[in-house]
């Protein structure tokens, strides 16, 4: 009895402790769920920005291109673009409050030159409300190939109008406006 | 952006293992020599103790205060990305931590100065290790959702990401005194043998895109952003060359580093103990009053500058013979020399995280027999009326630790209970920003001269331990003398 007694602590704690593994439990874990993780960011940017004047439209004459440059860009064909892109949509917006008629056309060009798309822009004479054109890239839409094959991207802007004419609106111009926003696939 | 969400996961998984620094089970728990090493004004009884190499002081602790092991990895039929994002994502604030400090004693050693009875010394050796890394919630969420849709006009903060870490070896020398029958006051000086460090804790800068004035979006970043490493390139240079010997060379690189071979710092420890009356005491205790210099093998990597880009612009007259054909590659060195990005290897300070404790406790049930033997050596004669002859003690404690977002607090009531002298309970309740229902319970077992203690934490999480936000074990064996026997 004596010894019972004087064993209670250790028979106590060696309890408690049993107790405590015995407890000690968890509900089932799958870290192979980690493998299922989607990560889609969207990413928005702005893209190209055009603007000009109707004095120089009217300097390139009537029927005239006032505007041509093609310049690489290398933001869709970079690798990881190219890897992750799921879909995008390229947003365009045109603010035209010159008297002119225009034509503006972006050409997207790849590596070897060829011209994989157009997108052209008939804009009636100004002023005009802002015309907004959202092209979109990926299942149902244009392909991505497209995207992750240009390498440039070439524009030109024609006056398709005569060269003497002037706005009344304060200060005109034709303003091309552009945006991205592009879903990814990193994960 | 794979590198960045991989880095985030690897954050999340390997803070898992997150540990607070609070000892709330020690604390006090003078029956243990190591509670000396929470506060070095503790009473002390023992003549003199030893700490098993190794295995006197063993703890580790895990906390997280945000999402669990069990939230995201429950085999429980929802889809994983839903998780992340019920879960974390939208739950988890830029003031939640992952944290982990683990320490073990390699040495320790304490005794009772034969001249000055009143005097106990103490030395020894452990190492540590720190991390912190707070939930860097904007970056994450950039992460995860991206700048565009319904993120446009949202400002991402840069200074979320706020991170430290360290490995330490600690060399150590404390005396503690008994000023009088009521009053026992004592400090520790420290000297700091730096492993590594690295810390990247005042970080500021935001990434806004918007509407644009001009284009339809208009991306802003400003950035001060710097990460300071000292002791890391070392280690990262050896596993990077891959020679055959990197074992061989880290061990080396280890030893050199725990033995005063690296950066060195001072710290100090304070801590007092009190009897307002017979029955009632209060302590207190400031640990790590201290610093490292940092200036060896130090690589510091900085990100910052602003600028704001709504892509490539044309404006006609001006660019009408502007023909250059380079437009995209013009812009993005435009945005590389506005954000600088670089090296650097100045030396820094890095202060350890001071931590603080205080308490109060109340002891009752007088227990005939001293838990303690007279040490023999003077100290516990005159002693009065003391905690030795109260079977019970209840209290509370408080504990406050410098975070770099801020102090971190946690309350504790406490219950301890001793039968005799070979067993002593001491069970905790704890409220701090990672649980409010961590009940901890820690036993301290004494047979002849050999003292055996186990402390754990958050006992109601067993039941899961995957679901817990906090874990923490202490345990070590010590050699303990009180008689010349």
């Amino acid at each position: 009895m004596f010894l019972a007694m004087k064993r209670f602590p250790q028979t106590v704690f060696a309890m408690a402790v049993m107790l405590l593994f015995a407890l000690a439990c968890t509900e089932e874990q799958d870290f192979d769920q980690i493998n299922d993780l989607q990560v889609t960011p969207t990413l928005a940017s702005g893209l190209f920005y055009l603007e000009s004047d109707e004095a120089t439209i009217n300097s390139a004459g009537s029927l005239n291109t006032f505007y041509y440059q093609e310049t690489n860009f290398n933001a869709f064909n970079e690798t990881y673009v190219a890897d992750n892109l799921l879909e995008g949509t390229i947003t365009y917006e045109i603010d035209n409050s010159t008297s002119k008629q225009l034509r503006v056309i972006i050409g997207f060009i790849d590596d070897s030159g060829n011209i994989l798309d157009v997108e052209t822009f008939d804009i009636e004479a100004g002023p005009t409300d802002t015309v907004v054109r959202e092209v979109f890239y990926g299942p149902g839409g244009k392909r991505l190939q497209i995207l992750t094959n240009t390498s440039s991207l070439r524009v030109s802007a024609t006056n398709l109008s005569d060269a003497n004419s002037v706005s009344p609106a304060e200060n005109p111009k034709i303003i091309l406006r552009s945006g991205a926003e592009f879903l990814f696939q990193l994960q | 952006m794979r590198i960045v969400a991989k880095f985030l996961f690897l954050v999340l998984f390997c803070s898992m293992s997150v540990f607070a620094q609070n000892k709330e089970l020690l604390y006090d728990f003078y029956e243990i020599p190591q509670s000396l090493m929470v506060n070095p004004g503790v009473k002390t009884s023992q003549k003199w103790y030893a700490g098993i190499p190794v295995l006197s002081g063993l703890s580790f602790q895990g906390a997280t205060s945000g999402v669990t092991v069990n939230d995201l990895f429950a085999n429980d039929g929802v889809d994983f990305t839903t998780k992340v994002q019920d879960r974390l994502l939208a739950v988890m604030g830029d003031r939640d931590d992952f944290s982990t400090t683990s320490q073990i004693e390699g040495f320790t050693v304490g005794f009772r100065g034969k001249n000055r009875p009143d005097d106990y010394y103490s030395f020894g050796m452990y190492g540590e290790m720190d991390v912190i890394s707070y939930w860097p919630k904007d970056l994450a969420i950039l992460a995860f959702e991206g700048n565009g849709g319904n993120n446009i006009g949202r400002s991402f903060d840069l200074g979320d990401l706020n991170l430290r870490g360290e490995m330490v070896n600690v060399f150590h020398f404390g005396i503690n005194r008994k000023v009088s029958a009521a009053l026992t006051v004592g400090a520790r000086a420290k000297i700091y043998s730096s492993i590594f460090q690295f810390q990247s804790i005042n970080n500021s800068g935001s990434f806004v895109t918007t509407p644009g004035q001009n284009n339809v979006y208009e991306s802003t970043i400003n950035a001060d952003m710097q990460l300071q490493t000292a002791g890391v390139r070392g280690f990262y240079d050896i596993v990077e060359e891959d020679t055959g010997t990197t074992q061989k060379d880290v061990t080396s690189l280890f030893t050199e580093r725990v033995l005063f071979g690296g950066n060195l710092g001072l710290g100090l420890d304070f801590g007092f103990s009190y009897e307002l009356n017979p029955q009632t005491t209060i302590t207190g205790s400031i640990l790590d009053l201290g610093f490292i210099s940092n200036s060896k093998d130090v690589w510091n990597y900085t990100f910052s500058g602003s600028t704001t880009t709504d892509g490539i612009s044309v404006f006609l007259p001006q660019d009408i013979n502007n023909v250059n054909n380079d437009l995209w590659q013009e812009l993005l060195d435009e945005i590389d020399a506005a954000l600088p990005h670089g090296e650097n290897q100045s030396g820094y300070i890095s202060w350890r995280p001071v931590k603080v404790y205080g308490s109060i406790r109340y002891d009752f049930g007088e227990g005939g027999n001293p838990v303690f033997d007279n040490c023999g050596c003077g100290v516990n004669s005159g002693g009065g009326t003391n905690r030795d002859y109260y079977r019970n003690s209840i209290g509370g404690q408080l504990f406050m630790l410098k975070r770099p977002k801020g102090v971190q607090a946690a309350l504790t009531g406490f219950y301890q209970r001793r039968f005799g002298r070979t067993l002593s309970l001491k069970g905790t309740y704890t409220i701090d920003k990672y649980s409010i229902t961590n009940v901890g319970l820690g036993a301290n077992l004494q047979l002849g001269p050999v003292n055996f203690y186990v402390l754990a934490d958050n006992l109601l999480s067993y039941s899961n331990i995957a679901d817990s936000h906090y874990a923490s074990l202490q345990f070590g064996f010590n050699i303990i003398s009180w008689n010349d026997n």
